[in-house]
């Protein structure tokens, strides 16, 4: 009964961290373009200002499902983000196990895209049919390396996994080679779960006007992107928590308590720098073709690599 | 075989409102599972009717009206207009004018293609090289400001020479300009020689030499596709007679995107020499014919001529017919985007949609320019009414 | 592979000034106006000596004569061209280097 109060608690403190973390990234990638950029409580603006358009949802649309979308996106990102952070805050495992988190966010942004091919425009229906192409690119390698971890530390709850950092002194990915591979094997396939430049082609600007999401205005644009802000913030918690654990270095008072979640979430928004905001502003985007092609050749064969590497033991 | 009996093609509209075209052009793109099979073009969105509009005023009127048709390439269009009207009035403008309107003419070309690659990296989604390029861009306007006092539509001619002269410290503050810019097309050069630029680039949209002829294609959509015209060179005209060494004709045979753009970078380093030399050659003289513009005007007696020059998107055509009483009787604008826009449809067949964005950008289309005449052609006007009722009843039926 | 290029760049720009300014939300940010910039009209109503031929120039009909054979200036219609500046034998026409010019009030828009 504790831990769900606990798990409730964190999803206003998932709400206002996701969107910090975008306002964060939105003002270093302005930064990087030698532009002054917008501030960095800007999308809690955004967030207010959409809430009080006009609701619209297009004719050719099957309203049910049109409508629904959002809310269960939003909804299941911010459960898939509190759950690690609510297991931080317990010491101890709360419901569900990495599995499921990885289930919230992939159900998080497939949900999205259902909802913006349900709208009857085109462009939405080619949206979805890249984000599919892209899913079956990118799911596979995340999910193996995740098999090799959970192989290593024979456990697949989230917790287990910290705690065994937290046990030894040491960072999970600097441990073994197999977990080096596993840990940069899914700090790539951020990058494409995140949908951001060089691989979010199914959301182009240029191209399809936004895919998905072009029909969208109004409250249900508002959900859309915390969802988006919620998975981006997610992903990145669950690489720093079983890869890069921090508080684990230092031992004694820094690894449990507050200074541990001040260091954890630091040690986040880091690797959101480098994972989401640095790619989209050093790279041009990739055609589906060739994105896909990258995602079978490199990650793959190097998760399979982590695999077969963790079964040896090494 | 099996594929295309599968596949029921899509019918996509490019509409006129996109965040891929800057400006307003209508794309009918028939796809087939990702390729494209068919393409429609759509022209008429910005008609103002200028045509009309010259034709009830008079001639200095008419001057500032045609500098507006396009806000990048003003400069050319009010060249081209005031040559054509000192040829029919026998009016010779002096030497220092020539070269000031070369001056300003090539500083416009390179704003027109700095502005061009920034959007064409903004097509493939490269946000940081469309800022950079951009920012490059900023000190060319800054010399507009300088010497002319406003950004784009420069005014710069008048009928007989032109209007503003160049002091000391601004040569130096445009050799000084020149020297950065120098770094940064360098640099932007390089960038666009990255592995994901060119992934994206090479090997979209191309329109083969023979197809280029055909079509007449002008400009460096045709330079890219190895078809050699420049009217620089072929029929010089301000003060370009004199600088013919100091600047080349630059060609590439591999005809798609990013031979066009490699011209255009090319294209850059040319006109850096080309004003460097003009700032070294400046003649003393006055820049003006000293007599009003009212009498002027009253000089130039009927007739008609046409005259060319080379926009920074190809070859632009003036036919001018005056009356003989300070007014127009016809004038016709031909721009260099009609032949370039037909020339998008067999650059499309068998590419993607992710090449529609890059292919459109890579021509430059400028629309603005393009609505002068009525380019839907007259056989094919009726098929077009039909097809966009059938696209209406078939979505309203959905 | 040039992605080191655009890197180093990137990391550069990020902790050097940027370089737009911001104009309005910040109060007194302004980039300096160039002398020859062609802002609104300023019309020295003493040296006019009404010749009206700076209406016979003006391609968009932004000039109206007056009653008392002076002329009134329609700055919503003026294209900024410097043609009437050019024309008047007196100079009693300047293009200053006012460019911001947005009023609620329609009387603001008529320079006499």
């Amino acid at each position: 009964m504790n831990t769900i109060a606990i798990l409730l608690a964190m999803v206003p403190v998932v709400f206002f961290i996701s969107l910090l973390f975008e306002g964060i990234d939105r003002k270093i990638h302005a930064r990087m373009q030698k532009r002054i950029g917008p501030p960095i409580i800007q999308p809690f603006y955004d967030f207010i200002k959409l809430f009080n358009k006009e609701r619209i949802v297009p004719v050719t649309a099957s309203s049910g499902i049109f409508t629904a979308t959002p809310i269960i996106a939003a909804a299941a990102a911010i459960l898939g983000a509190s759950i690690p952070l609510a297991s931080l805050t317990a010491e101890t495992s709360v419901v569900g196990d990495l599995i499921l988190i990885l289930y919230l966010l992939a159900m998080s942004s497939v949900m999205v895209m259902v909802g913006g091919s349900s709208s009857g425009n085109p462009y939405g229906a080619i949206g979805f049919s890249r984000k599919m192409t892209m899913l079956i690119a990118y799911e596979m390698p995340m999910l193996i390396s995740i098999v090799s971890v959970s192989l290593n530390c024979f456990s697949l709850a989230y917790y287990d996994i910290v705690s065994t950092q937290i046990r030894t002194k040491s960072l999970l990915a600097f441990t073994r080679p197999s977990m080096a591979v596993a840990a940069i094997t899914f700090l790539l396939c951020i990058p494409a779960t995140a949908d951001v430049v060089p691989f979010d082609i199914s959301e182009a600007k240029t191209e399809i006007i936004h895919g998905p999401l072009v029909e969208y205005g109004g409250p249900y644009l508002a959900l859309v992107k915390l969802a988006k802000a919620a998975s981006n913030f997610a992903l990145t918690f669950l690489a720093m928590g079983l890869f890069f654990h921090l508080p684990a270095l230092l031992g004694g008072y820094a690894s449990v308590g507050l200074g541990a979640i001040c260091l954890c979430l630091v040690t986040t928004l880091i690797l959101l720098l480098l994972t989401i905001t640095v790619p989209r502003t050093i790279f041009a985007r990739l055609k589906i073709g060739q994105a896909f092609k990258f995602y079978w050749l490199i990650p793959l064969a190097s998760s399979i690599m982590a695999v077969v590497l963790s079964i040896l033991e090494l | 075989m099996v594929d295309k009996m599968d596949y029921t093609p899509l019918r996509i509209p490019l509409g006129p409102v996109h965040p891929a075209l800057k400006e307003p052009i209508s794309f009918r793109v028939t796809v087939r599972k990702e390729e494209i099979v068919d393409v429609d073009v759509q022209l008429g969105h910005v008609h103002r009717g200028i045509e009309s509009l010259a034709e009830s005023r008079n001639l200095i009127q008419t001057l500032y009206l045609v500098e507006r048709i396009c806000g990048i390439c003003s400069h050319s269009h009010t060249t081209c207009f005031t040559q054509a009207l000192e040829e029919i009035g026998g009016i010779k403008p002096s030497w220092r004018a020539l070269y000031l309107r070369t001056l300003i003419f090539e500083l416009e070309r390179m704003h027109s293609h700095l502005f061009l690659l920034g959007i064409m990296a903004y097509e493939i989604g490269f946000d940081t090289l469309f800022m950079f390029t951009w920012h490059a861009r900023e000190n060319v306007l800054d010399l507009f400001e300088e010497i002319t006092g406003n950004r784009i539509h420069h005014s710069m001619n008048t009928i007989g020479g032109v209007r503003w002269d160049l002091s000391l410290h601004m040569v130096e503050k445009i050799n000084d300009s020149l020297k950065e810019m120098e770094k940064s097309i360098k640099y932007i050069e390089e960038v666009f020689q990255d592995k994901t630029v060119e992934e994206r680039l090479c090997g979209v949209g191309v329109l083969g030499y023979n197809e280029a002829r055909e079509l007449c294609v002008v400009g460096p959509t045709a330079r890219g596709s190895g078809v050699s015209m420049d009217i620089r060179r072929d029929y010089p005209y301000a003060a370009y007679s004199e600088l013919k060494e100091s600047f080349s004709v630059v060609l590439r045979n591999s005809a798609d995107a990013c031979a066009r753009t490699e011209v255009r970078i090319f294209e850059l380093f040319e006109s850096i020499n080309i004003i460097r030399t003009i700032l070294d050659k400046l003649p003393n003289g006055a820049i003006s014919t000293g007599i009003s513009v009212l009498k002027l005007m009253s000089k130039i007696p009927e007739g008609e001529t046409v005259s060319i020059v080379e926009a920074p998107r190809g070859e632009l055509l003036y036919f001018v017919k005056t009356n003989g009483k300070e007014g127009l009787l016809r004038l016709k604008v031909r721009t260099p985007t009609i032949p370039n826009v037909l020339g998008l449809k067999p650059m499309l067949i068998g590419c993607e949609i992710a090449d529609i964005p890059v292919t459109a950008a890579s021509i430059d289309p400028c629309m603005a320019c393009a609505n002068r005449i009525t380019v839907i052609n007259q056989d094919k006007g009726e098929a077009r009414v039909i097809n966009w009722e059938n696209l209406r009843r078939r979505g309203k039926k959905q | 592979m040039k992605l080191g290029n655009m890197l180093r760049d990137a990391l550069r720009a990020l902790f050097r000034k940027p370089v737009t300014v911001q104009y309005i939300t910040k109060a007194g940010e302004m980039v300096p106006v160039p002398e020859r910039y062609r802002g609104k009209i300023v019309y020295d109503k003493e040296a006019c000596i009404g010749c009206l031929l700076c209406i016979r120039t003006c391609p968009s009909g932004a000039i109206t004569a007056t009653e008392e054979k002076k002329v009134a200036f329609n700055i919503s219609r003026c294209i900024f061209c410097g043609q009437c500046a050019e024309i008047c034998p007196k100079e009693a026409i300047k293009l200053g280097s006012d460019f911001e010019m947005i009023t609620h009030e329609k009387e603001e828009l008529f320079v006499q």
